[in-house]
């Protein structure tokens, strides 16, 4: 059954975008992640054009990281003070994104800069993964029994510690510079208008090795700051350049709701370190499909793109 | 007399001008006026019913329907330090969004490629029009980006020819079919017949065709365009919405 997206203004199969969206939803379940890295290059494939799907995207985002955000509020897993503060750095830098992209689509190379960013992006934090994963599953087998010692012993200094204008986060049991803070969360709201992603595969890392917040607190206050990038970037994408589709963004959005209680459940079967390798060979994979478009001669040596008027 | 009364249904709608009794003349009319996109839309067919008069065995019948015009911006790939990057922009202006041309015969033995070039007609022609103004500002060779604009339009289905898509019927009547693809751009469209004697045009005669969103597609689109602001947040609430109603539904269980 055919239908057609008054935004995107073409005819696609229903079945295919809500299965498309429970199988990211699937993967997003099982592996706690917001899967916006799979979906926006999946929905460039099936001829999505790429500013409809990077802004329509983040939308999906929206109701997916809401319901997740909701979950962990109820569980106070959630530093808020931490998150806004990312949230004001998230919010200027959804601005600069939206302004960066429009900019770029101008120039005519948009495609470009979203498959290159998807190349450096996915290779950097999937082959960090697999290593930290691949140790982590090497350790085990050798069963030395030592436990990796994250909360024991003291947190050495680094230079994150001299910054100035010192706050304190008692969520999160911490006293650190705003600056830090502001600046991930800048980085990731440029991120998320340009990629058309979440950002938690940048933001959970930057969380937990720069910023030092402890693990328990930083899936919640994540998808807390993601849930209103996000939210800020639909609203200036629709807003500035007319290119969210919401009939597209709600069929997503069904899948995904669908697939990821059945993704969360078949992750409980597997063992954390062995689900992360698994995470890090699907974003490798990506990756490397991405990069492999960028280098391989095209099959037609021209392209033509819409010009003039944006959004059509 | 039945083919009078061909003729009379197929003219519905359109009024038929007293011509001259024995200069040759075409007339033609569309199956629609209008046609709506709605959400089940993936593509359809039109028929365009036409009368000629004084058909000889010498004459060919040539049908072109032609989609509102849209600015493009063409790029060659080019290899840079191994990726392969859109460069050399060329920019056109109003090329047709869709084109299609049925013939009664193969269109390159109805006519010379300089007669169709006069008249326009034929996809190279109309592109060649089209890019007037580009190869006037540039000292480039045009004509892979031309090439590259027809690739693109046939990839999509949205230039298409059919050799031989115009059927004579008895009588002076004929009937071509013309098909408008899933990616069918919104807009106005115009279907031009042209009637051929010894490959030059001797009569044509145009009907218009509105392609347009409707339904829950129009009431969407406009609410995207018409208050783009009011829209987002639109979209957002819905989201957060949908997001909540998922939490609660499933953290019952």
């Amino acid at each position: 059954m055919q239908i057609y997206l008054p935004i995107a203004e073409l005819s696609v199969n229903i079945f295919l975008l809500l299965g498309l969206g429970a199988g990211v939803g699937f993967l997003s379940g099982m592996f706690g992640v917001g899967g916006g890295f799979l979906m926006t290059p999946l929905l460039m494939f099936i001829g999505i054009p790429p500013a409809v799907a990077v802004s329509t995207e983040a939308n999906q985002i929206v109701a997916s990281s809401a319901s997740g955000a909701l979950a962990h509020w109820r569980r106070r897993t959630l530093d808020a003070k931490m998150g806004g503060l990312l949230l004001v750095g998230g919010a200027s830098g959804s601005i600069f994104g939206v302004q960066l992209f429009a900019f770029l689509r101008s120039l005519g190379q948009i495609d470009l800069i979203i498959s290159l960013s998807y190349v450096g992006f996915l290779g950097i934090i999937g082959g960090l993964m697999f290593f930290e994963s691949a140790r982590a599953i090497w350790r085990r087998s050798r069963n030395t029994g030592r436990t990796p010692g994250s909360g024991a012993g003291r947190r050495r200094r680094t230079w994150i510690d001299s910054l100035p204008f010192k706050m304190r986060f008692p969520r999160s049991g911490l006293y650190i510079s705003v600056i830090p803070p502001v600046a991930i969360g800048f980085f990731v709201g440029t991120l998320a208008a340009i990629m058309g992603v979440g950002g938690g595969f940048v933001m959970v890392p930057a969380m937990i090795y720069i910023l030092r917040m402890p693990t328990n607190v930083v899936v919640g206050t994540s998808l807390f700051q993601i849930l209103f990038v996000t939210a800020l970037t639909t609203f200036l994408q629709a807003g500035q350049n007319q290119t969210v589709d919401v009939v597209l963004a709600m069929l997503l959005t069904v899948g995904g709701v669908i697939g990821a209680q059945f993704g969360a459940r078949a992750g409980r079967h597997i063992k954390a370190e062995e689900l992360r390798a698994l995470l890090a060979f699907m974003v490798l994979a990506v990756c490397l499909k991405l990069g492999w478009d960028l280098v391989i001669t095209p099959a037609d040596m021209f392209v033509v793109l819409p010009h003039g008027e944006e959004g059509h | 007399m039945l083919a009078a009364l061909v003729l009379a249904l197929a003219l519905q709608g359109q009024p038929v001008q007293s011509l001259p009794q024995e200069a040759p003349g075409i007339v033609a009319a569309l199956t629609h006026e209008t046609v709506e996109i709605r959400e089940d839309f993936a593509g359809q067919e039109l028929i365009l019913y036409g009368a000629t008069r004084g058909l000889t065995i010498r004459d060919e019948i040539v049908v072109v329907l032609r989609g509102p015009g849209r600015d493009l911006r063409v790029m060659r790939k080019e290899r840079n330090f191994g990726i392969w990057i859109n460069s050399a922009p060329l920019e056109f202006d109003e090329v047709p969004s869709y084109y299609a041309i049925a013939t009664s015969l193969p269109l390159n033995e109805i006519a010379t490629p300089e007669e169709l070039a006069n008249s326009g007609i034929g996809l190279p022609a109309t592109l060649a029009i089209t890019a007037a103004p580009t190869i006037e500002a540039t000292a480039r060779d045009v004509s892979p980006y031309l090439a590259a604009i027809a690739r693109s339009g046939e990839r999509n289905n949205l230039y298409a020819s059919a050799q031989r898509g115009v059927e004579v019927l008895d009588g002076g009547l004929f009937r071509a079919s013309l098909s408008l693809p899933p990616l069918t751009p919104v807009g106005n469209y115009v279907a031009e017949v042209y009637l051929f004697r010894d490959g030059r045009v001797i009569a044509s005669r145009s009907a218009r065709l509105r392609v347009e969103k409707a339904g829950l597609e129009r009431l969407i689109f406009e609410f995207a365009h018409d208050w783009p602001w009011f829209y987002g947040l639109f979209c957002v609430v819905l989201a957060m919405l949908a997001g909540y109603v998922a939490n609660v539904a499933f953290s019952r269980r």
